[in-house]
């Protein structure tokens, strides 16, 4: 029994040793930029092509030349998509990495549990892809979006939706993740104030699998609405696409971001055509800009497949904007990157051009809507809303 | 009782230690591995000395966390987080302070406990009565229902969305001063007529019962402060994440906390504390090797493979039932000699 505690004790003590840092980046070494991403877990088909893409721009940046004259070394850690093992790895970047700054996540949550504790050390905190616009003001003065927010996405599919598709919408969105849930108040929001009308709003439970509740009530209504705006998460688009065009309703569905995913092309396959949805940047290598082009081929390079969706070129372009606010503060203090970062104006960034000032920390870009033709990412419009309504 | 005494020395040494050095990280470790502590101790008191398995007690640490926290949140956030909550609680603010004590945190954390406990009173004069698969079922179904009044009760929760800008109150000290507590109310309780009466029952239900010993006094009365606990942590957690959503306490959760309670020994209080350690050390050192290695999600396989093993091996889990008794531990290595001390104390004790 007792040799069997002993046991016990020695090997948690050997694990606890194995956890002690193993030599902290001294002034000459690489300069060391934190990489947050839920590598496993329910997050990871957006935060795995994140990582990639930011591994791939301190590459490429490393490869020619580096920053100040010294190269970038990007620290990755797997947060679990756990929101202890998020705040956790947060104070290993600050405390045992000695980080400068943090970029990644592509959601609310782990953003907001890693948060604090980088707003508390003072280190600029550029959150690749959670798109709420609240996150500045809820975590503090050092935190930035390389993404648009939710409200100028569902602005720009009501607006485009609202012109080309029609004036009565139905709404559907995920009750269970704030993401759908403040994409779904947006649309709604702008839509009504334009003049057009919601047939029908309901919503489900995150990660549901059977729509058919949702969908009886929209077969039974007298008149059947112009098109289908469904907030929902990547998980969940396949299903939910399937079993409405299953149940007959061919109208267009329009979505956000959480569209950007292949698994909608693989789960719902020909029944995913007329879907439309606003994301940061197409991803094709016919259909793209000059830089996803380029970018597409360098992450063919590296990783022997191309980019799985938007989030990788928001991962590339969180490193890149970092960097170049790295520059141009002229040394690694954090003041003079986040003073840096907010003079950043059109910085020339693959998934569009990002401007901050002191007050927006939250860019204005221009929203790429994704049309599904044809089995594949089809470039549907350009849009820079008309007008957004308050994060 | 010099077992006990030595190890909380040493515990309040390491504290001090961790305090002082500053070290966030180290810190934060603790304070989870407290929380998760008082968390596998609750589940065990009430899963584990009954054999009511309950797979629904991370409810109840949600609805502690949500309580106290908005209990706790300042006026300023609570009118901008919000602001649709009833007038008698919108104008409620435990953020008082004694001097530089948070008091109201304390208050806050002790109603959010009555709270639940009471909850759980309600639901356990229902729950207590099946056995075996059927109250595990149950008890699931209730931690669906708690994920649905959150997600649906906007007004005091913000629903789906993030729950945020609570103030971190929690550290070292407030998690292990629970903690230590938990741990002796649970082996108190163990060791007490209440506690082999729920050993009692779990064995034999109708052997108990016709000598005599009730089953659902004991079975409720663990559920509910095994409820008010949970909830306790929930609080903790609560201060110290300090931004959750209800998708945070759910499947997830509730499974690690198993895992560490079958781990150590259902129905064993050192076999919680042991369990939680090592999940919890275990969980660490492979996420560093992750690190070292890339191969992200390794850590979550082998803490997989070794429930799988536990369950298939030494189902009772590393003790059992047993304890290991501190004062033999620390005082005389643990031969024959130690033994007749450790019974006399316990006939004292009980």
């Amino acid at each position: 029994m007792k040799s069997k505690l002993f046991a016990l004790l020695v090997v948690t003590a050997l694990i606890f040793a194995a956890c002690s840092p193993g030599g902290g980046g001294t002034a000459a070494g690489p300069i060391k930029i934190g990489g947050g991403f839920a590598l496993t877990g329910d997050e990871s088909a957006l935060d795995l092509p994140a990582a990639n893409g930011a591994k791939l721009a301190a590459k490429e940046i490393n490869a020619a030349g580096g920053v100040l004259g010294r190269q970038i070394e990007l620290v990755v850690h797997d947060s679990q998509y756990k929101m202890d093992v998020t705040a956790q790895i947060a104070k290993q970047f600050v405390e045992q990495d000695k980080v400068v700054g943090v970029v990644g996540f592509t959601d609310t949550d782990s953003v907001l549990a890693a948060g604090p504790a980088i707003q508390g050390a003072g280190l600029p905190f550029i959150t690749a892809g959670a798109t709420s616009p609240k996150i500045p003001t809820q975590v503090g003065n050092m935190m930035f979006l390389a993404c648009f927010g939710d409200n100028v996405q569902a602005a720009a599919g009501a607006e485009y939706a609202f012109k080309n598709f029609g004036k009565n919408a139905y709404l559907l969105w995920d009750k269970g993740v704030e993401y759908t849930t403040l994409l779904g108040g947006y649309f709604k929001s702008r839509f009504t104030e334009l003049g057009g009308t919601l047939a029908l709003e309901d919503s489900y439970d995150d990660k549901a699998t059977d729509f058919s509740a949702q969908i009886a009530k929209v077969k039974a209504l007298a008149q059947q609405p112009d098109f289908y705006y469904i907030a929902a998460m990547p998980y969940n688009v396949g299903p939910v696409v399937k079993q409405f065009r299953d149940a007959g309703l061919t109208g267009p569905i329009v979505g956000g971001d959480g569209y950007d995913t292949p698994d909608i092309l693989s789960v719902a396959g020909a029944a995913a055509e007329n879907v439309w949805f606003s994301t940061h940047a197409l991803i094709d290598a016919q259909g793209g800009t000059a830089g996803i082009k380029k970018f597409i081929a360098a992450y063919n390079k590296e990783y022997g497949h191309d980019p799985e969706n938007a989030f990788a070129a928001l991962g590339y372009d969180s490193v890149y904007l970092f960097v170049d606010a790295l520059k141009r503060a002229g040394s690694t203090d954090a003041a003079a990157i986040k003073k840096a970062l907010e003079e950043t104006k059109s910085f020339p960034g693959i998934t569009g051009a990002i401007t901050f000032s002191a007050d927006a920390h939250v860019p204005q870009k221009g929203v790429t809507l994704i049309k599904i033709a044809g089995g594949k990412f089809t470039l549907g419009a350009e849009i820079v809303p008309e007008k957004v309504p308050a994060p | 009782m010099i077992g006990p005494s030595i190890a909380i020395l040493v515990l309040a040494v390491v504290l001090t230690l961790l305090q002082v050095s500053g070290l966030a990280f180290w810190q934060g470790l603790f304070v989870n591995l407290g929380i998760f502590l008082i968390l596998v101790l609750s589940l065990n008191l009430s899963s584990g000395f009954t054999g009511v398995f309950s797979l629904g007690h991370i409810g109840f640490m949600a609805l502690g966390a949500y309580t106290a926290a908005i209990l706790t949140l300042p006026l300023r956030e609570k009118h901008d987080y919000l602001p649709n909550l009833p007038a008698w609680l919108a104008s409620v603010h435990f953020d008082f302070h004694l001097g530089s004590f948070p008091i109201g945190f304390l208050a806050a954390t002790l109603i959010a406990g009555v709270l639940v406990a009471l909850i759980a009173w309600l639901v356990g004069l229902v729950l207590m009565r099946l056995s075996g698969h059927f109250v595990a079922v149950a008890t699931l179904g209730f931690l669906v229902i708690v994920r649905v009044i959150l997600f649906n009760a906007d007004d005091f929760t913000r629903g789906s969305r993030t729950f945020s800008n609570v103030t971190p109150y929690t550290d070292l000290w407030w998690v292990w001063a629970w903690a230590l507590i938990v741990l002796y109310a649970v082996w108190r309780i163990k060791r007490s007529p209440f506690g082999r009466a729920m050993l009692a029952q779990r064995e034999d239900r109708w052997a108990a019962q016709s000598i005599g010993i009730d089953v659902m006094r004991p079975r409720l009365l663990a559920f509910v402060i095994s409820a008010f606990f949970t909830a306790i942590a929930g609080s903790l957690y609560a201060h110290f994440i300090t931004s959750f959503s209800p998708t945070v306490f759910y499947f997830d959760l509730t499974f690690r906390v198993i895992t560490m309670m079958v781990i150590g020994g259902m129905g064993s209080v050192s076999g919680s504390v042991i369990g939680t350690v090592l999940v919890i050390a275990i969980g660490e050192g492979l996420r560093r090797i992750e690190d070292a290695t890339l191969l992200y999600g390794l850590s979550q396989i082998i803490l997989a493979v070794i429930f799988l093993f536990i369950i298939i091996f030494r189902r009772d889990g590393l003790l059992g039932q047993r304890e290991i008794p501190l004062d033999r531990l620390f005082l005389r290595g643990g031969d024959a000699s130690a033994r007749p001390p450790a019974q006399v104390s316990d006939v004292n004790r009980s």
